[in-house]
């Protein structure tokens, strides 16, 4: 909603009204609302953008308020000093954060309940740290008469000085969201596995995630020792860890306002009524439940869903677009496919059985075969998502076992899913954006405005195509595509980032006659213009007949045939188990 | 000689404490792939249970009843109320039983108060084991643990409930088609569950602090032990409670409590970032 700097005006000009309608101590008040609001931001970012959920954030609000605690009261006033050392202390949380988070979600753990109760136990740890270390923490009584920031009065000035803390974040969330960063976000809450096809590793993306999150909780929580003038182990412990996913919950976590708006709203509430009524804190957590049961995303985006039907969005101004730079691929690209023995087991069941198959360097090789002959398995393990019990894999003479999936972009190797795969919330637009960061995109540019106006002549010549109807409908949601325009989309966003070798999985399936069409008419002049290899699996003989250069027949885990189609046809061990024919 | 001993049975009350703790939350998790983050939450409740019949003049024993009928009320509410839409949804069932869990400590603040209370242990007295005492209750309790465990993997193993559950946790669909009633089952399977979590806390209740917050370390020692021995098995909950249990009171008695945790902690971190299928992957 809105412009970044339109919506940040907006809030510093609210913000900057509160000490004037409502005088200082009010704005004292407020101002400590919105350094939780802000490292509710923290949490939001990592909940609404990452797609995991923190439970344990005041580790880094704690982190940095005795960071800055014990900074101020070391250096008494010296502007540059503090700011350089809190941001210091913010940073090491982040590196600490993105540590944390890349261990974690390497283990195949996903975005499940490990992350959250590692974090969890984490904090519950700092808290009993900072209780039982008087020597650097103060104890129970944490470290008090910590002198404000630079001698700012923290009844006065200082107000502002959160506020400014507020708005740059704010802007800054609202600027990660908007440019590359935040396109590959949403990516990957939509769909970790295919994100991973396009060369990001999750593990890594998820890791700059929870550093940001964590970086702007530490922040606010450097801003806090100086508002409080005194830090102790509740600024570090469980319950303002809970406070902080409750307010992001209850506010929403869809744009940064919202957990900061549930922050100043909540938190306000809460320290009026605490004392006066009994059950307020159970109405809270009644609160925060029924929301997560029947407001998924949070109240805000109730009122978020009210502004965009009373007023549609008219966005999507035309850009200018900029040629994308060449696809980075590590090893010189070229050489052939070539599979060695392969074996593979899956809950107890041989799928892969010796399979040795090679693919030439050039062409279309046609892979067939019953159902269950591991035609999909054989993918699989090629592009790391299934480890291999036995045998090599190597393409170019570069060996492929033990690579993870998000290594086989930078190799040349793209793959299309059997099961259209396109990422829910992205428009068409977004999602052919997308497809241009994959393998080009440096970690620089992942803040710059340009990467999003990148065009390439290859995907152009794709949509050109009068059969493709995606620069039709470039606003509509990806998800929503009939089955035949989700495979073209997959097939663009496959075929973007000029592998040399493409691994496309029954790219015809639900497809009409017409469709196929196209789409052997697109796979044909891709390959014709790269001259790279692709490999196709497929029922659909008439396909096979017009694509292949080469065929291979599997059977239960094997190689039962290759060679021209003619060949295969004469087969009569071919003719014994698979006997082909029309869809 | 003495010392090694009382640290020995130490270690052994530790680890069967932990076992009865985690393993409502390993039956939850292993028959519904949910995280019940208010697991620590029913500990409390049964915690609760002794309390409640000390304070209301009634025997030790009127605990028991107390127990299955608080634990179970609430329980089967939240199946009906909340659970029950979110199966097959990890991440909303994770958020749901975690703003559920706070909801129940407040509840419990609000109900009970915020202050420890001890409860009496029913046996009490001292087994002399050689040269070493030990305290009767603890001796009773890793007992009853030993014996519950093996008689739970004797019935899942053998009943035709037990066969049911399997059927269930294999393919739900498909079990649906065979004529079993999932959803009953489910309802049953989490319902029991959170009872052997209140039981749990009901048997533990005189070694503890009572307190509305004492569900989190439960649930988080559960979780552990469960990560390192391999969610979703009897085996791999006695292996990881073993190894969970064992270390941290090792760690406890040569270091400090926090060292402990600590420990504990990094082991957890290590397995679910190299072994995040535990010991004994056995499913």
């Amino acid at each position: 909603m809105g412009s970044i700097l339109g919506v940040n005006l907006a809030l510093l000009a609210g913000l900057l009204l509160v000490p004037l309608l409502g005088g200082s101590f009010l704005a004292w008040q407020i101002g400590l609302f919105l350094i939780y609001g802000v490292a509710a931001q923290g949490v939001g970012f990592a909940w609404g953008r990452g797609g995991f959920l923190p439970l344990g954030n005041a580790l880094f609000f704690g982190l940095g308020a005795y960071g800055a605690a014990t900074v101020l009261r070391a250096t008494e006033g010296a502007l540059a000093v503090n700011l350089l050392a809190m941001l210091a202390v913010a940073l090491a949380c982040a590196a600490l954060a993105y540590g944390l988070a890349v261990l974690l979600f390497r283990g195949r753990i996903g975005s499940g309940p490990g992350f959250s109760l590692v974090t969890l136990a984490l904090v519950l740890i700092a808290g009993q740290i900072a209780e039982t270390t008087p020597a650097l923490t103060g104890g129970f009584n944490g470290l008090s008469g910590v002198p404000p920031l630079a001698g700012i009065d923290p009844f006065g000035a200082f107000y502002y000085v959160v506020v400014a803390l507020v708005v740059l974040v704010t802007a800054g969330l609202m600027l990660i969201e908007r440019r590359p960063a935040g396109l590959i976000l949403r990516a990957l809450v939509a769909d970790e596995g295919r994100l991973e096809l396009l060369g990001f590793a999750p593990h890594r993306v998820k890791g700059w995630a929870f550093a940001v999150s964590a970086f702007v909780t530490a922040l606010a929580g450097a801003l806090f020792a100086s508002h409080q003038g005194i830090v102790t182990p509740q600024s570090i412990g469980f319950a303002l860890s809970t406070e902080l996913v409750i307010w992001a919950a209850v506010g929403g976590r869809v744009s940064p306002l919202e957990p900061l708006l549930g922050a100043v709203a909540i938190g306000w509430a809460t320290a009026m009524l605490r004392d006066s009524v009994a059950w307020w804190e159970v109405a809270v957590a009644a609160i925060f439940l029924l929301v997560v049961l029947l407001l998924p995303g949070g109240a805000m985006d109730l009122v978020a869903r009210l502004w965009r039907r009373l007023r549609p969005v008219s966005r999507s101004k035309p850009v200018s677009p900029l040629p994308a730079p060449p696809v980075r691929v590590a090893p010189p690209p070229g050489g052939e496919l070539r599979l060695e023995a392969v074996g593979l087991d899956a809950g107890g069941v041989r799928i892969l059985d010796g399979l040795s198959l090679a693919a030439p360097a050039a062409g279309v090789l046609c892979v067939i075969g019953p159902n269950g002959a591991g035609k999909t398995t054989m993918l699989n393990a090629i592009t790391g998502r299934m480890p291999i019990r036995q045998g090599r894999m190597a393409l170019g003479g570069h060996a492929l076992n033990g690579r993870a999936p998000h290594q086989m972009l930078r190799l040349g190797i793209a793959r299309k899913m059997q099961v259209p795969t396109v990422f829910a919330g992205l428009t068409v637009d977004e999602t052919l954006r997308l497809a241009l960061l994959a393998g080009r995109m440096r970690p620089s540019d992942a803040l710059r405005r340009a990467p999003l106006r990148w065009r390439d002549d290859g995907l152009d010549a794709l949509l050109a195509d009068p059969g493709v109807p995606l620069t039709a409908e470039p606003g509509k949601r990806a998800e929503h595509l009939p089955q035949g325009h989700r495979q073209m989309l997959e097939l663009a966003l496959t075929l973007a980032a000029d592998p040399r070798l493409v691994l496309l999985d029954e790219p015809a399936a639900g497809m009409s006659p017409a469709e196929t069409q196209v789409m052997v008419r697109l796979i044909r002049a891709w390959q014709a213009r790269t001259g790279a290899c692709a490999i196709v699996i497929e029922h659909d003989m008439a396909l096979v007949e017009s694509l292949a250069t080469e065929v291979a027949v599997l059977h239960q885990g094997r190689v039962l045939a290759q060679g021209a189609l003619s060949e295969i046809r004469a087969d009569p061990q071919v003719a014994a188990v698979y006997a082909g024919g029309h869809k | 000689m003495d010392t090694l001993v009382l640290f020995l049975l130490n270690a052994t009350w530790q680890i069967a404490a932990l076992a009865l703790t985690a393993l409502g939350l390993a039956l939850v998790f292993g028959l519904l792939r949910i995280m019940n983050m208010a697991h620590g939450e029913f500990v409390m409740l049964g915690a609760y249970a002794p309390v409640l019949a000390a304070q209301w003049g009634l025997p030790a024993l009127a605990a028991v009843p107390i127990c299955l009928v608080l634990v179970g009320a609430i329980a089967w509410l939240v199946e009906r109320l909340v659970v029950r839409h979110l199966y097959a949804r990890m991440f909303d069932s994770l958020l749901a039983t975690w703003a559920l869990s706070i909801l129940l400590r407040k509840g419990a603040e609000l109900a009970f108060g915020r202050q420890f209370r001890n409860v009496a242990a029913p046996l009490d007295g001292v087994t002399r084991l050689g040269t070493v005492g030990y305290p009767t209750y603890r001796l009773a309790v890793v007992a009853l643990v030993l014996a519950g465990l093996l008689g739970l993997w004797l019935w899942y193993r053998r009943s035709a409930t037990g066969l049911r559950l399997r059927a269930m946790v294999d393919n739900p669909a498909l079990a649906q088609a065979a004529g079993i009633d999932t959803a009953r089952l489910s309802a049953v399977a989490f319902v029991a569950g959170c009872l052997m979590a209140g039981l749990a806390g009901l048997l533990l209740a005189p070694t503890l602090s009572v307190a509305p917050g004492m569900g989190l370390d439960a649930l988080i020692r559960s979780f552990f032990a469960l990560i390192v021995g391999g969610l979703g098995t009897l085996e791999g909950l006695g292996l990881g409670a073993s190894v969970i249990g064992g270390l941290q009171s090792g760690l406890s008695a040569v270091f400090t409590q926090t060292a402990g945790y600590l420990g504990v902690l990094v082991l957890a971190i290590l397995f679910l970032w190299r072994r995040p299928d535990g010991l004994y992957p056995g499913r």
